[in-house]
């Protein structure tokens, strides 16, 4: 029977799970399970909202094959407002049965149809199935640099040194390793590479963004190659109140200079951190000019909170030496930003534009990946 | 002409499958060979289009189950241009 891409609707729920079954007899984690919902869990496609998903099927008759996920989202593209669609947790029954190879290019081939401007994020490292896939297909890829700055070496030492299996985990404990008795020489790394003159005047916790915002994005937006609207209505609607962010707003005297959404996360037997409390820089925003000003008020916050390791990733040249600044090292990065031809060329020259393309974990596939 | 078509999607088949050309046959499947997975499937795909000039719509990619089905797209897409 012909394979069909198809909007996944309640009827199929039953065929999902047996999907699903059949991935986890294959050996599939369930986080590349997919959802046993048509309804979104997160971002809802709703009448007055700019930002949603929507989910997708690859039906074979009665079952389901393959699946995948467009996020809709406004980005500032050189200067213009347009929709930019991501294209994530695509899951294809090819991974556990041969029979199906064709689903993951049918489902990728389909989902371009759709929409031409396509791009992906995350996907855990440029060996992964489906950047290969991308790579393949004429996509340009690029690494999202990431950046940690360990607070509590003893506990960093103590629970990161296990945890050796991947590079990225490896890449960890030679920092510990390679700083001898590892306290003093975390901190030494740290100092010598944070920098003066990125002083806040202040910071405050904001239970949601408003105007101060939109004329914050107004001022700077167009100043970046590739940014993922960051306007109140968007930000309400990723960061809610009531849930774990941490939503900072950095000022001077009574001039906004830019915000930050940060995490404060308690791990438990993580399989890159351990048991470690882990402080994420998930979203910010500012002109370049206040980028230090503002990954320094993140920072800040986090350490008072007595984190052990505060983590984030930026694709943004400027911000880069934001983190650098503020005393953070660049460790391995398997946060993949991928960019579908009709992008790239958008972006062209794309080599050049990317240290102005503007993404970090917040721009990634949600609250659980944060 | 078929014989032609096959032996050329033979030889890319095997030369993508990475496979020798000998042991490519109609029949031959992601069922039957090894190494052709998700991955390859998409090499595959994509070397037939350049091989050949051509782009593939989903739907004919999905009926690419074998050596014998991308022969009878390859034909009629070859024949309609």
């Amino acid at each position: 029977m012909a394979i069909a891409i198809q909007p996944y609707t309640a009827d199929r729920i039953p065929a999902v799970m047996a999907f699903n079954q059949r991935l986890a007899a294959g050996g599939i984690a369930p986080q590349f399970h997919f959802p046993e919902s048509n309804v979104p869990y997160w971002l809802p496609k709703t009448d007055e909202r700019r930002i949603y998903q929507e989910y997708y099927l690859a039906v074979d008759g009665p079952e389901v094959r393959g699946a995948f996920i467009l996020k809709y989202q406004d980005f500032v593209l050189g200067g213009e407002k347009l929709p930019v669609v991501y294209y994530h947790l695509p899951v294809s029954e090819g991974i556990v049965n041969k029979a199906f190879a064709s689903v993951g290019v049918l489902m990728l081939r389909s989902a371009l149809k759709k929409e031409p401007s396509l791009f992906a994020l995350g996907m855990g490292g440029f060996d992964r199935p489906l950047p290969t896939m991308l790579k393949a297909m004429g996509w340009s890829l690029s690494a999202v640099p990431f950046y940690f700055r360990v607070q509590h070496p003893a506990a960093f030492l103590r629970q990161i040194s296990p945890l050796r299996q991947s590079p990225a985990r490896r890449f960890l404990a030679g920092i510990a390793a390679a700083t001898g008795t590892g306290w003093i020489g975390i901190k030494s790394l740290h100092w010598l590479r944070t920098k003066k003159g990125a002083a806040v005047t202040s910071v405050e916790f904001v239970e949601s963004f408003g105007p101060w915002a939109d004329t914050l994005w107004q001022q700077h937006a167009s100043r970046y190659a590739m940014i993922a609207d960051r306007q109140s209505t968007t930000l309400n609607v990723l960061y809610p109140p009531g849930k774990n962010f941490l939503c900072l707003r950095v000022l001077r005297e009574a001039e906004v200079l830019g915000w930050a959404v940060v995490l404060d996360t308690q791990m438990q037997e993580n399989k890159y951190f351990g048991n470690l409390r882990v402080g994420t820089i998930a979203d910010a925003f500012a002109s370049t000019e206040n980028a230090a000003v503002v990954i320094q008020a993140a920072m800040r916050t986090l350490a008072e909170r007595e984190v052990d390791i505060i983590i984030a990733n930026h694709s943004h040249a400027a911000w880069q030496n934001a983190f650098q600044s503020a005393g953070f090292l660049q460790g391995p990065s398997n946060f993949i930003f991928a960019a579908a031809k009709a992008l790239a060329q958008k972006l062209a020259p794309f080599d050049t534009n990317l240290s102005r393309i503007y993404f970090m974990r917040g721009d990634g596939d949600g609250p659980v990946n944060l | 002409m078929t014989a032609p078509l096959i032996a050329r999607v033979s030889r890319i088949a095997a030369d993508v499958l990475e496979v020798p050309a000998t042991s490519i046959s109609l029949q031959s499947s992601p069922e039957n060979v090894d190494t052709w997975d998700s991955v390859h499937h998409l090499n595959l795909v994509l070397a037939l289009e350049q091989e050949f000039s051509l782009q593939f719509e989903p739907e004919e990619i999905d009926q690419m189950k074998d050596i014998q089905h991308i022969v009878d797209i390859l034909g009629s897409k070859v024949t309609q241009d």
